[in-house]
């Protein structure tokens, strides 16, 4: 819990990793886990004072939108390079797939990132599934501007696995 | 010229409201639910919008992103993970896990302030 409120002042990245791992089937009828934030990976943490969490006051821009827009069609062929070199070829695997997500998004995010739109924040998301039959489905709503933030997505499948990536890109007005 | 301050955006995203709210939200969806084909669409759509117009009502000047995966309890293996590029001091995420005796759901919160 604690973790969760260590940040540091400038930008840094932030990983949680949620993992499903089979279990046997329980006889109540609803079970209620406690919500846990792993940090699985994490750059310089540093405690956070919370009495003074003010954050930096930007001058106005007078900017009324985005001077560039986030280029979808752009990020969706990085998506979709990058989830085929990694893994196409690949076999289901607990403990590969565990380090496998983590490390898809940390790419994903810096080769969006080279591509330096300016005033954008990221928000990559990645899935990666056993494919054994079982039906699952993964949806999404945002609360933004339409006009200036978006999504882009790329879903693979192959014989053992599927895998699901999103970049959200927000802009920071 | 006054300077306008934020109130809300001072202490960042409460991670624990959201938590509870959203659970809420979950349990009134799927409680005592079993897995069914022809529902989930429906489901995952309610627990998303009701989970965002719950967030609205807390009144704080965010965007929000609200994701969820409902799936069957296989003896299947299911990885998640996300990487995010914004300031920590103001943006935050939540996870939440709920699961019953056939189906599990992550949704995943992501907040990221409005600068007023």
């Amino acid at each position: 819990m604690a973790e969760r409120h260590s940040r540091k002042q400038e930008a840094w990245r932030l990983e949680q990793s949620a993992e499903s791992s089979p279990r046997e089937p329980q006889g109540q009828n609803r079970e209620d886990k406690a919500s846990v934030s792993t940090v699985s990976h994490v750059d310089e943490p540093s405690p956070r004072d919370e009495a003074s969490g003010l954050t930096v006051r930007m001058e106005n821009t007078y900017q009324l939108g985005p001077t560039r827009h986030f280029p979808v069609a752009t990020v969706n062929r990085i998506l979709k390079d990058v989830l085929t070199a990694y893994l196409q070829e690949a076999e289901y695997d607990p403990e590969f797939c565990r380090e496998m997500t983590k490390t898809v998004s940390e790419v994903i995010k810096a080769k969006v990132k080279e591509l330096m739109i300016p005033r954008y924040k990221l928000i990559v998301t990645v899935y990666i599934g056993q494919r054994d039959g079982q039906s699952i489905l993964i949806g999404s709503r945002c609360l933004w501007n339409p006009k200036s933030d978006t999504v882009s997505s790329y879903a693979l499948r192959n014989s053992t696995l599927f895998a699901l990536a999103n970049v959200y890109a927000v802009y920071f007005e | 010229m006054e300077v306008y301050h934020r109130p809300c955006d001072e202490v960042g995203f409460n991670a624990e409201e959201a938590h509870n709210v959203v659970k809420e939200c979950v349990d009134a969806v799927l409680g005592g639910e079993d897995y069914n084909q022809n529902n989930i669409n429906q489901w995952t759509a309610s627990i998303v919008e009701q989970s965002l117009a719950h967030l609205v009502k807390m009144g704080k000047a965010y965007k929000y992103i609200v994701t969820c995966a409902v799936a069957q309890r296989s003896a299947y293996g299911f990885h998640t993970a996300s990487s995010c590029f914004w300031d920590t001091t103001s943006d935050g995420t939540c996870t939440v896990r709920w699961e019953n005796r056939t189906m599990n759901c992550i949704v995943n919160i992501f907040a990221i302030a409005i600068v007023l």
